[in-house]
């Protein structure tokens, strides 16, 4: 079979620019070669081009894959440069869980504030004077509202409890459920080898307290519990939680297109 | 830059045709694509793309090299290394056993090997 030589060399100007999309660095090593090889499969009287064409055109297909994906490995799999990148996203990491635990320990620990101040006040006035006696002349602080207890699974007023050296309950400013709330078990053990402690109670699902239990001492003896429901400081928690975790995305985002940028500009370049 | 790491068996169709065409001595791309094309070289229809990929990766693991020969400044001729003739004696002994092993089972026609 005669082949038309116009035919051919428009065949071979379409596989040259067909060769432009090929990776900068393999297309400079084997652009020419590459376009020798086809002109010896177009000579080739025992290669029909019926048979040619769409096997030079699943090659250009199938390599152009392959040797772009050879390109994006030798660019941006460099040891050096995931190293680089993960020690980055090592760093954003501490830095977003830094942002995130220092305020949530400082509106934790500023949650108290409010019940130690009423469990020293109030622990003042009992040491003074008998305990059951004091409590019977008004000695508990006002309850905000002025009703006489509050419902600690929705108020967030702060309340205090006073309990007798057994740990039973003398009056409570706190309600849940309509009874008052029971204290961790072994809390007065420990308050009474520490005399104070501060800690976040759960009496319930959903209903968690900031709370502060001092000892008090004296000839009459006993505890007290000063407490305030933390959903409003749980919430701030949340957050510095979103603000954090939307900061380290931000990072982990530019150290992406950092990472990308500088192996690009850094990548293995044609002799 | 030749690394010397031999690619684990089995070889990949294309890398085991341009072994079996360039051990009968050096080649340009076009003759690599006409023997691997025909049956006795493995019946594998390879572009140019493909050609050049392997001869890349190939030139990279030390099985091939340039040979520097050419008849024209466009064709490159290649030729096998040292390596790369270990790799395909190792690849042929593999294929052997397997086609032994089907021999043995009744598994290939009569007559295809004594």
């Amino acid at each position: 079979m005669t082949r038309s030589p116009t035919t051919a060399n428009r065949l071979e100007r379409l596989y040259a620019l067909a060769l432009c999309l090929y990776p900068e660095r393999f297309r400079q090593g084997y652009e020419l070669a590459m376009r020798q090889t086809f002109r010896d499969a177009l000579q080739d009287r025992a290669l029909v081009r019926r048979t040619l064409i769409p096997l030079v055109l699943r090659d250009l297909v199938t390599s152009l894959a392959k040797e772009h994906l050879a390109m994006l490995r030798d660019t941006f799999a460099r040891p050096a440069l995931i190293f680089n990148a993960l020690v980055l996203t090592g760093l954003a990491t501490g830095l977003a869980l830094a942002l995130y635990a220092i305020p949530q320990q400082v509106l934790r620990q500023g949650a108290n504030d409010p019940q130690i101040a009423m469990a020293t006040d109030l622990v003042a006035v009992l040491e003074r004077g008998d305990l059951a006696a004091t409590l019977q002349q008004g000695a508990l602080p006002t309850v905000a509202g002025g009703a006489g207890a509050v419902d600690i699974a929705h108020s967030l007023s702060p309340f205090v409890i006073v309990y007798d050296d057994q740990g039973r309950t003398l009056v409570s400013q706190a309600l849940l459920d309509g009874k008052p709330p029971v204290p961790p078990a072994g809390i007065f053990n420990y308050v009474r080898n520490h005399n104070e402690d501060r800690f976040s109670w759960q009496p319930r699902r959903s209903v968690r307290i900031a709370a502060v239990v001092q000892r008090v001492d004296g000839p009459h003896p006993g505890f007290v519990l000063a407490g305030r429901n933390m959903r409003e400081v749980e919430a701030r928690e949340e957050q510095v939680g979103q603000m954090a975790a939307l900061t380290w995305i931000g990072m982990l985002g530019v150290i992406l297109v950092g990472t990308a940028v500088f192996g690009w500009y850094t990548r293995p370049r044609p002799a | 830059m030749a690394t010397g790491t031999a690619p684990a068996a089995p070889l990949s169709p294309a890398v085991f045709a341009i072994l079996l065409s360039l051990a009968e001595g050096d080649k340009h791309g076009y003759h690599i694509m006409k023997d691997a094309r025909a049956p006795q070289g493995g019946g594998i229809q390879m572009g140019p793309g493909t050609l050049y990929g392997s001869l890349e990766r190939m030139m990279r693991d030390g099985l091939v090299e340039e040979s520097g020969l050419s008849d024209d400044e466009r064709r490159r001729y290649y030729r096998l290394t040292k390596l790369g003739q270990s790799v395909l004696a190792a690849e042929l002994e593999r294929l052997d056993a397997a086609v032994s092993s089907a021999h043995a089972l009744g598994l290939l026609p009569h007559g295809g090997r004594s």
